[in-house]
């Protein structure tokens, strides 16, 4: 605090920051009615293909009447993409990555 | 509230739909904005949101004083105690416990049989953050060097705005409060800001995650039981896991400022590839470095007063910097490190030289940089002082029995952190130049799979961002 308050001989410069996203890549882009859709379609794409972590998710809510309704419909969406085999992609990278988390040294992955 | 959470996603999906339907009314979307970053808060514990808006309220008065009178002495007396109730909330919310313990120890080792009793208040995320944004906004309202704030919908927004508002980067009042005075004419930047969220979920879902899991925290919890291989690789890997764990979250942060609406400035560039500490600082949470080299190194004085009073300079910037981290003393070891080392790399200036380094003393200087900080981060994980002590002396054993606990999986982990450290820039234009030229509906979808796929490599649930905790 003391250097704080001790003033300075003159004043600092205006604060330099370099902006994260640089201005050659902010010139183009979308509207916030863009973001929301991309965030939608996002949205949906991972529920479809992530619909296991869902119902576990909506699991852990508690057990409300709101809730209990969550967890019903997650699991209804769950055994729905089951049956279109959308699964099945989180399930074969679940399984190679529980066999890369195993491998030691000197032996095959 | 986590950022990469199902919860989340929600939240940010009902605060994306109400900034679309308000994108021509910038006041209300800067309430919707306030109200969602109280939300976002009080998810940890609502108590806290009367502490931020104490914060503000401190900040905005005290600020509104200030701007009022020409007085230089009143100036000063209102900054003075306006920055020291500041420092006073963030002293008995995380130092408090600190120095009854410190004083306990002290009284000890003199014999007195009194003790103090401990608080035990609870840490409220982002205090130091919040913190230091009042502070700056009043020393630069103080200094001229930004208008005083006075709409208040704009101050609670600069104080609580829920990408930063937690984890940083701190954002300076002058770089923020300019972008709230009217609504920004640019395009929202969709392409990079959708990378920066991918990569950063993939840095902290996957690298770092599995860094904590798989080998630093079984080591650093018992160091004596492993031999120096494992030590070692303990320590890349948690270099990479803190790099990849808060680079991560400044990425997020920059990335929903952006489809906000909104600019944040770097926070990491590139870190471990940094030849000289003083380069390190610059490219490791710039934020803060510049904050402290603005508001404390050239306060007291900076290099304007001869040789010895920067390294005294140096040295308590970074002590202090050190100290920000936590209450404890390892935190204030790790400042004195990089204190120590920011002065001894001063002094051998003039040997060092300024001029370009050949290829070879460039690698040379950016392992030895690069180890430099590995140590620091020994002292900044261990429990304390004594598991950093038998950390580092266990360095030596063991090499005959190879490594126990690493194995090819994470060590291919800290490659690919380290490796992410000489990428160029031309890759992610690249990379935001292809994800341009898709369609809404197709980046949307790229996006929802790629997320997806980070979801299923990564490990049940997600662990809080080391930073949360400072």
């Amino acid at each position: 605090m003391v250097a704080i308050e001790r003033e300075l001989v003159q004043p600092a410069t205006a604060a330099i920051s370099a902006d994260a996203i640089p201005l050659k890549l902010r010139r183009t882009g979308g509207t916030p009615r863009q973001v929301l859709a991309i965030a939608v379609v996002g949205t949906i794409a991972l529920a479809m293909f992530a619909s296991r972590d869902l119902a576990s998710w909506s699991e852990r809510l508690g057990d409300g009447p709101a809730a209990l309704a969550a967890q019903k419909i997650a699991a209804d969406w769950d055994h729905a993409m089951e049956r279109l085999g959308l699964v099945r992609p989180h399930e074969v990278l679940r399984d190679s990555l529980r066999r890369l988390l195993d491998w030691q040294w000197g032996a095959p992955p | 509230m986590l950022f990469p959470t199902t919860h989340f996603l929600l939240f940010f999906l009902v605060v994306a739909a109400l900034v679309a339907a308000l994108e021509h009314r910038f006041t209300a979307k800067k309430a919707v904005l306030v109200g969602a970053s109280y939300y976002f808060y009080a998810q940890w514990d609502w108590r806290f949101c009367f502490l931020l808006g104490c914060s503000t309220a401190l900040s905005y008065g005290a600020g509104l004083i200030i701007g009022a009178t020409a007085d230089r002495s009143r100036r000063r007396l209102v900054l003075g105690i306006a920055v020291g109730l500041h420092l006073g909330l963030l002293g008995v919310f995380k130092y408090l416990d600190f120095f009854v313990l410190s004083a306990n120890e002290l009284a000890r080792l003199l014999g007195l049989q009194h003790e103090l009793p401990f608080l035990e208040i609870l840490l409220p995320v982002g205090i130091s953050f919040f913190t230091f944004h009042g502070i700056s906004y009043l020393s630069d309202v103080y200094r001229g060097d930004v208008a005083v704030c006075r709409n208040p919908l704009d101050m609670a927004l600069y104080m609580s705005f829920f990408p930063q508002l937690v984890a940083g980067p701190i954002v300076r009042a002058a770089y923020f409060l300019p972008q709230l005075a009217r609504p920004s004419t640019e395009p929202v930047p969709i392409a990079p800001a959708m990378l920066l969220i991918l990569g950063g979920l993939f840095k902290k879902v996957v690298i770092a995650n599995y860094l904590a899991t798989g080998l630093v925290d079984p080591v650093f919890a018992a160091p004596t039981s492993y031999g120096g291989p494992d030590l070692l690789l303990a320590t890349y890997g948690y270099a990479v896991q803190i790099y990849c764990d808060f680079s991560a979250y400044s990425d997020i942060a920059i990335a929903l400022a952006a489809l906000l609406g909104f600019r944040f400035p770097a926070n990491f560039n590139q870190p471990y590839r940094a030849q000289r500490l003083r380069e390190f600082w610059q490219r490791w949470h710039i934020s803060l470095s510049t904050w402290l080299r603005d508001y404390l190194y050239k306060p007291l004085g900076g290099n304007r007063g001869g040789r010895l009073k920067t390294y005294r300079n140096l040295l308590l910037t970074m002590l202090l910097g050190g100290l920000w981290h936590g209450a404890a003393w390892k935190f204030i070891a790790w400042g004195a490190l990089h204190g120590g080392g920011l002065a001894v790399e001063r002094m051998l200036e003039p040997w060092l030289g300024r001029r370009a380094l050949s290829p070879t003393a460039k690698i040379v200087a950016t392992v030895v940089v690069f180890h430099f900080v590995c140590l620091a981060w020994i002292f900044f994980r261990a429990e304390d002082f004594a598991v950093a002590r038998l950390f580092i002396s266990g360095m030596g054993n063991g090499w005959a029995d190879g490594v126990q606990q690493a194995g090819p999986f994470v060590v291919a982990l800290i490659a690919i952190g380290l490796a992410g450290q000489f990428t160029s820039d031309a890759l992610f234009d690249r990379a935001a130049g292809a994800f341009e030229r898709m369609p809404v509906w197709g980046l949307g979808a790229a996006a929802g799979i790629v997320v997806a796929v980070i979801n299923a490599l990564g490990p049940e649930g997600v662990a809080p961002f080391i930073y949360f905790r400072f």
